[in-house]
């Protein structure tokens, strides 16, 4: 059912936003176009086709943000719950499956994102001085980490993708617990995300305050060589993913709890 | 054999107001029932509560003896009084949608009904018109070969000669061991149908009986809640 689950909710964000990751691409290209005929004065036709660009990767951002918020309030706490929560299937999944398909699209907004900035920026100088430059900071990179450099990379992204995760579900539990109120459910949704996020923050200076783990201040002493701080990153990342990872089930636990217990649709 | 629905001492309340209060009800298998009651009588509040939309907030209601969750979704066929669809689809798309998730969903009988109905299934969903949504969502409940079906105000929006056509599917498209419970306040359209008749009013059922003990009386399913309902 989880899969299926995935599969509608695919569909149903993918005709909204991959679209607009190739007009995104498109007009970086038509962009980058209208640079190479200019001779490099920056002149009305480039200062516009920037503009839009910039129009259309910010809505970009924002579209992505929308649908996450869209899908689960419509879907799930509106009329289309009457189709949603009469389907035979639990209601981890549809969450599970809102979450990850979020999830994904917030990836590839940020890979198209930097797609698009690759197009514009494609010339001679992207290869010889920006490529090389890439390789030489990985080359450093690499020798600094040694062996653990695949290691290093592998948290960093899983912390990002924690991090990402932790933030569409405090989202998610905020939307449910404004549930809870039989009237002004929108502000409810509101005052609870506040609440969620100020909780949260309390938890992380608590948490980073006790003995033996208040190694976050030091690490950022010692960020001024990054020899030092090499390592203390394991026990950064290990740490961000650790917490925010019980922050995202603490999240999903209050979201699955109300839906399960506490539906009450309109 | 349990009864198909079953609720005691069931009561809803929103914030102060009780949308029903002490419900007590069995409603057995294979027949046709008519929860009847003005607006705003409960009768939606019931049948969201047998569909786990709603919470109960005292007693407990009763699918076939479970309490409403995965294994009583298997089993019940709802049309809800309102539109569900999602706009952006196409018809083939939810007809699609309910073969994915119901196992007794049969693909055939909806696009055979669509035909006789003449709705496109290529249509897209957010160009219908009201009654027509209406129409497509009752060929996908009645396309399932569910124990209990839930119908709530299911003619509410459409024509005669429409209401007539989905009456006659629902008499004769279910299996003699199924239940249909069909909520509206419309009674002389539905009254030839139903075999069972629960009157519902601000909240309390007021009589549950057989619409043969009801004739036997001398008395109409219609001239009878005239006479409970009178204003």
């Amino acid at each position: 059912m989880l899969t299926r689950l995935i599969k509608y909710e695919l569909k149903a964000t993918g005709r909204v936003l991959l679209p607009l990751y190739a007009v995104l691409l498109v007009f970086a290209a038509v962009s980058k176009l209208i640079f190479s005929f200019s001779d490099n004065s920056f002149s009305v036709p480039e200062a516009i086709s920037i503009m839009i660009y910039i129009m259309i990767l910010i809505g970009m951002f924002v579209m992505t943000f929308v649908v996450m918020i869209q899908r689960f309030y419509k879907n799930l706490l509106s009329d289309e719950g009457y189709l949603m929560f009469t389907l035979p299937t639990m209601t981890w999944k549809h969450i599970t499956s809102k979450l990850l398909v979020s999830t994904i699209w917030n990836i590839g907004s940020f890979l198209a994102a930097i797609l698009s900035i690759i197009i514009l920026a494609f010339d001679e100088i992207f290869f010889t001085d920006f490529l090389p430059d890439l390789f030489r900071s990985l080359s450093e990179f690499f020798s600094i980490f040694g062996l653990n450099s695949g290691l290093f990379i592998l948290e960093f992204i899983l912390a990002g993708i924690i991090c990402m995760v932790s933030g569409i579900l405090i989202i998610y539990a905020s939307i449910a617990l404004g549930h809870l109120f039989s009237q002004h459910r929108v502000l409810a949704s509101l005052g609870a995300f506040l609440a969620l996020s100020t909780v949260s923050q309390i938890l992380f200076f608590c948490v980073t305050s006790l003995p033996g783990l208040d190694f976050l201040s030091e690490y950022i002493d010692s960020l001024d060589s990054l020899q030092a701080s090499a390592f203390m990153f394991h026990w950064v990342m290990w740490f961000i993913i650790i917490f925010f990872g019980l922050l995202s089930a603490g999240y999903f636990f209050i979201t699955n709890h109300i839906l399960n217990k506490r539906l009450n649709l309109e | 054999m349990t009864p198909i629905l079953e609720c005691n001492g069931l009561t809803k309340a929103f914030g102060h107001k009780k949308a029903l209060s002490d419900v007590n009800l069995k409603i057995d298998h294979g027949q046709i029932v008519g929860l009847l009651g003005p607006n705003g009588s409960g009768k939606t509040t019931l049948i969201k509560l047998a569909n786990a939309l709603l919470t109960p907030s005292a007693g407990e209601i009763r699918i076939s003896g479970m309490t409403p969750g995965l294994s009583t979704k298997k089993i019940i066929s709802y049309l809800p009084e309102r539109n569900y669809l999602n706009d952006w689809m196409r018809v083939h798309d939810i007809i699609g949608l309910f073969s994915d998730f119901y196992e007794d969903f049969k693909p055939e009988k909806a696009y055979d009904m669509l035909k006789r109905l003449d709705i496109s299934a290529s249509d897209r969903l957010k160009t219908l018109s009201k009654g027509t949504k209406e129409k497509v969502q009752l060929v996908l409940v009645m396309s399932r070969e569910a124990e209990l079906y839930l119908l709530d105000e299911p003619i509410g929006g459409v024509d005669p000669a429409a209401r007539d056509y989905i009456l006659e599917t629902i008499i004769s498209n279910y299996n003699p061991e199924a239940t249909v419970i069909i909520s509206t306040h419309l009674i002389s359209d539905i009254e030839k149908v139903l075999d069972y008749v629960v009157f519902i009013n601000e909240g309390r059922v007021v009589l549950s009986s057989s619409v043969d003990d009801i004739r036997e009386q001398g008395k109409s399913v219609d001239g009878l809640f005239r006479e409970v309902f009178r204003c």
